[in-house]
């Protein structure tokens, strides 16, 4: 049986948060696993925040992740992550591109963006552990500023805690990208892969 | 091997997609042949799949100019002995009303199936709105799924069903249904296409009272026939567990919930479980089994308490003595939750959450003042922010001439441009549904003293903007109205409308253009501007707000985001703006307080633009005045 494991990616529109759940599932769907999740669009896409959830498992059937159920949260931006916080438990993972996107409303003074220290702490608090990556500088290493999705989705599979191989979800990447871009996304997902799997050792 | 799609023939084989194309898949597989809609999320998707495959498979696929359109398309065809469907969001069920209701005396001939998505939480909506209360009125079965499988399997036995039972169905679809993604596996795929035959019957199509009367009778026929047939669908099933002392009727998406609650609770074997795949008609039988058995029922639904009510009268007209519960333990407002449904199984049986939510609400309120307000904005380069400028501009000028408490009132529309209600444009007085910025227009010339202008987008003028604007004209409202015109159906995801020019399934047709409209329906004052050349749209909405009678004005420029799509096709490049920091007033800030661009930033104390973020459109540099903001160089 395929234990639940829950997995909640939260960012902004644009990000291509969308992206990293259609190829996971993909993948998921490859290994003959049971796949469930959902997403909020429509208004959400313009700038505002967005979360995408895929839940992996024989024995899962809601489209949402209960609370406090979250098995790896993969925050694309710091603030986002921290609004998902309440998903998060002692053996939650985070994974947190440290890049922030400050909403307009901080330039028009209506709110506030806060510190990445507070913010750490506050997730440090709730979760098992942090891992903190620089997904913007890895894609730029990577080739491309727009594979910092791929980044991000490299660091997940670097955990080696999802039931799916590194074929599965590379032949994924490579049959969604065409054939002149799809090798700075997997240099992407390499790149990821690493720097989750040291900092985990 | 070739890699699966939404139209393999592939029975048996799995497939990883969105809710809603698992329910346009379901609609192939039952050999649909006429789909319409109008676009409206989270529906929007089921139309876009099954255009993508219309060639391929010969299926007719249109966007229609409303819901009512669609509908009608639909039914046509169901008369004619094809299947046929029409999808829309719970709020454009409003607007095919009327005819959704005498469909239901028609019945049908080809399998005819409505599938109407609410969206508890209005996360994309105006409201919450349960659409099974119109289907009750209206003696029409719904079918609601508990997972996107079901969602898909629903939809293709909805066409059999309709053909069985002679009547129209409906498929209820949730936000998190339609826009769930699942692996699901593919079923047969019907290919039989049949020919539409229009038999003359006026007994049965044409709808005087006598023929209501007639028809009546016939339509309450047809619907006790489902309301038996029911208990015996795979979607309504009853798990009694021995040591039951609680039942839990649990209806569509609810199910999945109840099930992760109990097994979360660990409490499996102590309650028992009703899955209603059939909220309307209830499966009657089957209620009546499980009140027999348990002390206690708890109703759970998303929205409205529609099964609530049902079973409670279900259980006084049986004489049951059964103590039931549903909205007083499950929220009325909303979606529903794991945590929602678990909580209320709690208190019914003594057990305990293994998570505690208290200690999870009070981490929440905590880190609540933390979070920055991150509003959905009009993109960077939308061409709606420079027409709420000029709008403003111009109104607030004619204004102070009336004296210097008037204020120009702004109502506004479903769209986009909804985003602009916002600080600080705040160019949205009142927003209530497709089309109601012209009708409350029309409202407010003959109650209040001050300029009115209106605005909507060009889709929404095609799906109910005519009416209220030749209401202006007959009646003599002194308003004007404003079309921002971007050439797409946007916030729904750029879907294609009359005045593009191409149809659903991308063949060129005849391009309709506002201005044509407005003039031929009697409008004396009808300019288009475009809203990036500021200046001269200020002039021309002043002439508009000026003019006496009322006045149209076209604001046309396409969406940004479809225009860097086709820039980059065409392999251009979009050449930012910068501001020079010895010129910007670091005090001044009009940049930022008048248009609230996503693209100009605070940042160390100085104002800068985002070059990735810029699209070029040079709004802001056409208002700083200090001329300190300057396109980039080549």
């Amino acid at each position: 049986m395929i234990k639940e494991f829950n997995i909640l990616i939260s960012g902004v529109g644009g990000q291509g948060v969308i992206l990293m759940s259609e190829l996971l599932g993909k993948a998921a769907v490859k290994e003959g696993l049971k796949i469930r999740g959902s997403e909020v669009l429509g208004m959400a896409v313009r700038g505002g925040s967005v979360t995408s959830i895929i839940r992996i498992g024989d024995e899962v059937y809601g489209p949402l992740i209960p609370l406090g159920k979250c098995d790896t949260l993969i925050g694309m931006e710091p603030s986002e992550a921290l609004r998902n916080i309440t998903y998060l438990s002692k053996s939650s993972l985070v994974i947190l591109n440290t890049a922030a996107t400050i909403p307009f409303t901080v330039s028009l003074g209506q709110s506030k963006y806060p510190s990445l220290e507070e913010i750490l702490e506050k997730l440090g608090n709730a979760s098992g552990r942090i891992i903190k990556l620089d997904a913007a500088q890895t894609a730029q290493q990577a080739g491309s500023s727009l594979t910092t999705n791929i980044v991000m989705l490299g660091a997940l599979f670097g955990t080696e805690l999802l039931p799916i191989s590194i074929e599965t979800i590379k032949e994924s990447i490579q049959a969604r990208f065409p054939a002149k871009i799809a090798p700075v996304n997997i240099k992407a997902f390499e790149l990821g892969y690493q720097a989750c799997h040291r900092a985990l050792k | 091997m070739k890699e699966l799609t939404i139209s393999s023939d592939a029975p048996g084989e799995r497939l990883f997609v969105l809710g809603n194309e698992a329910i346009a898949r379901g609609a192939i597989e039952a050999g649909v042949q006429v789909a319409a809609a109008y676009p409206g999320t989270p529906s929007s998707e089921i139309l876009e799949t099954l255009a993508g495959v219309a060639k391929e498979l010969d299926i007719y696929v249109e966007w229609s100019t409303n819901e009512k359109v669609a509908f009608e398309v639909a039914l046509a065809a169901s008369i004619c002995g094809v299947r046929a469907m029409a999808c829309m969001k719970h709020v454009g069920v409003n607007v095919a009303h009327d005819a959704l209701i005498m469909a239901s005396y028609l019945g049908a001939k080809g399998g005819l199936v409505l599938l109407s998505a609410d969206d508890p939480w209005a996360w994309s909506s105006q409201n919450e709105q349960d659409s099974r209360y119109i289907a009750e009125q209206g003696y029409i079965p719904i079918l609601e799924p508990s997972s996107v499988q079901e969602a898909k399997d629903m939809m293709a036995h909805a066409f059999e069903l309709s053909e069985e039972f002679k009547h129209l169905f409906i498929v209820r679809s949730v936000t998190r249904i339609g826009h769930a993604r699942s692996d699901i596996v593919l079923g047969e795929m019907s290919r039989e296409r049949r020919r539409g035959y229009f038999k003359k019957d006026p007994s049965w199509l044409v709808y005087t009272p006598v023929q209501a009367r007639k028809n009546k009778p016939l339509m309450l026929e047809r619907f006790e026939k489902i309301g038996k047939a029911v208990n015996t669908l795979p979607y309504n099933q009853l798990r009694l567990a021995d040591r039951a002392k609680l039942g839990v009727i649990a209806c569509g998406l609810s199910y999945s919930y109840t099930l992760e609650a109990v097994k979360w609770l660990g409490i499996e074997d102590q309650v028992s479980i009703l899955k209603i795949g059939t909220p309307h008609p209830l499966p009657k039988e089957l209620v009546v089994k499980l009140l027999n058995s348990v002390g206690e029922i708890l109703v759970v639904e998303e929205l409205e308490p529609f099964v609530e009510l049902h079973v409670k009268a279900i259980a006084g007209e049986a004489n049951i003595p059964v103590k039931i519960h549903g909205k007083d333990l499950v929220p009325v407002i909303g979606e529903l939750s794991t945590r929602k449904v678990t909580e209320a199984i709690a208190r019914l049986t003594d057990s305990k959450p293994p998570v505690d939510f208290a200690e999870l609400d009070k981490l929440e309120q905590e880190t609540a003042p933390l979070l920055p307000w991150r509003p959905p904005a009009l993109c960077p380069g939308c061409p709606h922010r420079a027409s709420f400028y000029a709008i403003k501009l111009a109104a607030k000028k004619v204004a102070r001439e009336h004296g210097k408490d008037v204020e120009p009132i702004y109502p506004g529309d479903i769209g986009c441009y909804d985003l602009a209600y916002n600080p600080p444009l705040e160019a949205v007085d009142i927003q209530i549904c497709m089309g109601g910025s012209f009708g409350i227009a029309n409202g407010l010339a003959h109650v209040v003293e001050a300029p009115i202008i209106a605005h909507l987008g060009d889709s929404t003028f095609f799906h109910a903007g005519i009416p209220p604007l030749i209401d202006a004209v007959y009646n003599k409202a002194n308003i004007t109205m404003v079309i921002l015109d971007n050439s797409a159906t946007a916030m729904t995801g750029f879907q294609p409308h009359p005045g593009t020019g191409y149809t659903a399934t991308g063949d060129e047709t005849i391009q309709l253009k506002i201005e044509d409209i407005a003039r031929a329906c009697g409008v004396k004052f009808v300019e288009v501007i475009d809203p990036f050349d500021l200046k001269k749209a200020t002039e021309t909405i002043e002439k508009a707000i000026r003019f006496d009678g009322p006045a149209v004005i076209v604001s046309r420029k396409l969406c940004t985001v479809i225009e860097l799509r086709e820039k980059r096709e065409r392999k251009e490049k979009v050449i930012p703006y910068y501001i020079d920091q010895d010129k910007c007033n670091i005090k001044c800030d009009a940049c930022i307080e008048l248009l609230g661009c996503p693209a100009i930033l605070k940042q160390d104390g100085k104002t800068i633009i985002d070059s990735s973020l810029c699209t070029g459109c040079g709004i802001c540099a056409q208002i700083c005045p200090y001329k300190a903001i300057i396109e980039e160089k080549e």
